[in-house]
């Protein structure tokens, strides 16, 4: 059996990078998994073509890419073990790590799965966006603004102006509007989600979000002022958002102003801010709690990101959104306490580097109260029907999962049981969130009593040839 | 609950609690059920499903052929099908060992006077299932069996034992069973609930009452590991198990296709906790792609195991206690209890009434634990 590695790293975006570069110079072996092909994560996709001499013309939204480029240098220089192409899809209770490594071969790919055990362990898996159920969500041309960015950054996807509509808030749907203004496309319309009067509610924590984190915040009034400035028709306080269509998208019917509007659509962007991906940490068992102003479940970690496990620790946006410039510092600080926790350094010698670290969170912090309250999630029941599917793999309706909360389900994983919520191939990742909502608002029931969905291995779907493929680390 | 008073306690709300209580209700008893957890939370829930009277242990084959009866006649039952879908069993050899083996099976069946298990060729067996490997030899069926929904049957269960008057108390763990005059009490921590007979339906959890009465069982836990793909086109009728292999494959209504077939991984019975070992886990998705190569490019979305009772010689405890009167075990079903869930609840039921049926349920009785006669007279010589 192969020597157990000091420190696993789960993820190669801000915070997984600093963590891995962090540990490696503290002198641990680290084993650096990432599903990406290259390094730099969701915010920093593509991060060495977009710096680099791209001839896409991609480098015009190179502005979102600050600190990439030191990060992945570092990498570049570190010898610590990364493997791009590793797809983790179960970790043990002993922090043996099990991954799909997928290489190219010839001509095409090979997948293998390995399997190596940890001494520590660091998830670094970021975050999702939070589903937003409508009437007509799971139809071909609605997808995530998160989605859309993804194609930007990979393909080059610029769709075409007249048909994009974006619908929801948050500072995702901002930036994305920023880097495709950037280079020279905007929506036929911006459906602005968020309840009236939000920024009323929120205003009182701005002087302290500005003294907290004014870069942040300057950089987030400049989108705004982008957003003003597209050129795009803004409908506010949009309610019963609905997409129609035949084999795919084709319209969208919602209400703003007291009227309902109906208009052509054929790629609809939709976002409601990002939530941490729990389905490692819950795989792990370890301990959540809900966060009432985000409306979801986060690892409950202390100020270094440990875990309920000594072992464990999560760095980044999985334990609580709180953006890239912050993710950074978190994987810093996680892995200085991986490096005293294995014996690399005392005590006394990671405080002296963490502490700093602590203080600049702490202020950062302010802003992301501010933001927490600004963009809170959308209602669920602003846009959802009845016939609304819930879990878009089983197409379990609205009414399905009340209905079963009705006849004595009082949690997810009962709800599960009763309507296949949840089984389908992403494992809840699309309905758990909103799952708990609906139920957690038909009991009464605080969400941290009604539990969140058991997460079973494989974390994602693994063919059975390549399951068969097993090949032991040398 | 405090201080209640039923006819009948049923402890477990498994299937064959569920089962239990709803039969013994329909029989005019008052009955009580108490669940530690949810329903179904354990081995229920985590059923490969099948309704198998295939290559049972000669003892359980008249329970298995008489419960597919009312596996049939579910919907008028308890107002559900359960998802109950007959399209046989196929138990399949790979080779001429496998092949010879099965053989024997059949003449020992036939020998016993059952004609349910069929031998059939590779021809037929190619017809039966145009999708598997060309090198199998032949198979053992059964064409009256086939597999249910666990999950639906638990619903469905619970649904009809409520309908039919059953107290149902989940999260509702018992503390003990004390003896109350001519009866039963049964403690739990929101009250007791006193019977004339408590029925222990705990499953792998079944053997600490039975233990507290001075019977102990050889019982242990088991974490049985079941595989799930994504849905498919529908390529696989029936269940297919495999001669010298553990295997249990079929295709759901849904498309889906569940894998199991008694491979194991660990358990803490304390915590109600188990995990899958992966080596088992491969050697199981092994032999499923060696029978059905076109499974290579199918994905595994999901795995999970159940908690079960084992007990040592593969037969479950059925029937009385041989120490304490009203109390009836139903319990250790070793991973092969759903197919016989519906008729347990009536053998109990008829055992509690002193209704006749023609079931023997001597094979599985607990005195066959006791230790032996002689043994017994020197320990309890004083």
């Amino acid at each position: 059996m192969t020597e157990a590695v000091d420190l696993a790293v789960i993820g190669a975006g801000p915070a997984g990078l600093a963590a891995a570069t962090t540990a490696a110079a503290h002198g641990l072996t680290v084993l650096l998994l990432d599903e990406q092909a290259a390094p730099g994560g969701q915010v920093w996709r593509q991060a060495e073509r977009i710096l680099g001499a791209d001839p896409s013309g991609l480098g015009k939204i190179a502005a979102s890419y600050g600190g990439a480029r030191e990060a992945v240098a570092a990498l570049r220089r570190s010898a610590l073990d990364y493997r791009p192409g590793a797809t983790v899809f179960d970790v043990s209770p002993e922090l043996q790590v099990s991954w799909l490594q997928r290489e190219a071969e010839g001509g095409g790919t090979r997948h293998a799965i390995h399997e190596r055990a940890a001494k520590g362990l660091i998830l670094a898996t970021g975050a999702m966006e939070r589903p937003l159920p409508f009437p007509g969500w799971t139809l071909p041309g609605v997808m995530g603004v998160g989605a859309l960015q993804t194609a930007l950054k990979v393909g080059g996807l610029r769709p075409d102006s007249d048909g994009l509509v974006l619908a929801g808030q948050g500072p995702l749907l901002l930036l994305y509007l920023a880097q495709i203004a950037a280079l020279g496309g905007r929506p036929a319309a911006i459906l602005d989600l968020a309840p009236p009067g939000r920024m009323g509610t929120a205003l009182a924590g701005l002087p302290q979000a500005l003294f907290g984190d004014p870069r942040t915040m300057i950089r987030g009034f400049g989108l705004l002022l982008r957003r003003a400035l597209s050129g795009a028709r803004i409908y506010r306080g949009v309610t019963r958002l609905s997409a129609g269509g035949e084999e795919s998208l084709e319209r969208l019917s919602f209400e703003s102003g007291g009227r309902t509007h109906e208009r052509a659509c054929s790629l609809l962007g939709v976002h409601d801010g990002v939530i941490p991906s729990t389905q490692m940490s819950r795989l792990l068992g370890l301990d959540h709690r809900w966060h009432a102003e985000r409306q979801c479940f986060e690892p409950l970690c202390d100020p270094d990101g440990r875990s309920s496990d000594a072992r464990v620790w999560i760095a980044g946006d999985g334990a609580g959104v709180e953006g890239a410039d912050l993710a950074t510092l978190r994987g810093t600080l996680a892995a200085l306490k991986a490096a005293e926790h294995l014996g690399r350094l005392s005590a006394a010698e990671s405080e002296a580097a963490a502490a700093p670290l602590r203080a600049r969170r702490a202020r950062q912090q302010q802003a992301r109260a501010f933001l927490d309250r600004l963009y809170a999630p959308v209602p669920l029941e602003n846009h959802l029907t009845d016939d609304t599917p819930i879990c878009r793999c089983e197409g379990v309706t609205a009414a399905a999962v009340r209905q079963a909360v009705e006849q004595g389900a009082g949690g997810p994983n009962r709800v599960k049981t009763f309507t296949r919520c949840g089984m389908g191939p992403c494992q809840g990742r699309f309905c758990g969130p909103s799952l708990v909502r609906l139920i957690a608002a038909q009991t009464g029931q605080p969400p941290d009593e009604t539990g969140a969905l058991r997460i079973r291995p494989p974390l994602k779907p693994i063919l059975l040839g390549d399951y068969l493929e097993a090949e032991p680390e040398p | 609950m405090t201080s209640a008073r039923s006819d009948m306690v049923v402890i477990g709300g498994g299937l064959i609690g569920l089962s239990c209580a709803h039969a013994a209700a329909q029989a005019g008893l008052t009955v009580t059920l108490l669940e530690a957890e949810s329903c179904g939370r354990f081995a229920s829930s985590a059923s490969a499903g099948g309704v198998r009277s295939l290559n049972r242990h000669p003892a359980e084959i008249p329970l298995a052929r008489a419960a597919l009866d009312l596996w049939r006649r579910l919907p008028e039952l308890i107002g559900d099908d359960g998802g109950f879908a007959p399209g046989g069993q196929i138990r399949v050899a790979e080779d001429e060992a496998g092949l010879a083996a099965l053989e024997r099976r059949q003449a020992m069946v036939r020998d016993l006077g059952y004609d349910h298990e069929r031998l059939i060729g590779p021809a037929e067996l190619k017809r039966r299932l145009p999708n598997l490997a060309d090198h199998c030899k032949g198979a053992l069926t059964v064409e009256d069996d086939g597999f249910a929904d666990p999950l639906r049957c638990v619903h469905a269960f619970r649904r009809a034992a409520k309908a039919a008057g059953v107290a149902l108390h989940e999260g509702c763990p018992v503390t003990a069973v004390e003896r109350d005059g001519g009866g039963l009490r049964v403690v739990t921590a929101e009250g007791d609930v006193s019977a004339q007979f408590v029925v222990n339906a705990a499953g792998a959890w079944g053997n600490r009452l039975a233990a507290a009465v001075g019977e102990p069982a050889p019982l242990r836990p088991a974490a049985l590991q079941m595989l799930v793909t994504e849905r498919l086109p529908p390529f696989v009728e029936g269940v297919v198990g495999c001669e010298g292999h553990k295997l249990s494959l079929k295709q759901s209504q849904e498309g889906s296709v569940i894998i199991g077939g008694g491979y194991e991984g660990a358990v803490d019975l304390n915590q109600g906790r188990t995990r899958l070992s992966q080596t088992n886990v491969r050697e199981n998705l092994a032999t499923a792609v060696r029978l059905f190569p076109v499974l290579r490019n199918a994905a595994l979305v999901r795995s999970w195991a159940g908690i079960e009772g084992m007990v040592d010689d593969g037969l479950p405890v059925l029937g009385a206690s041989a120490t304490t009167p009203g109390l009836v075990h139903a319990f250790g079903f070793s991973g092969h209890g759903f197919a016989l869930a519906p008729l347990v609840g009536r053998l109990v039921a008829d055992l509690c009434l002193r209704r006749p049926n023609n079931v023997a349920l001597a094979p599985f009785a607990i005195e066959r634990f006791a230790p032996p006669a002689g043994e017994r007279t020197v320990n309890s010589g004083r």
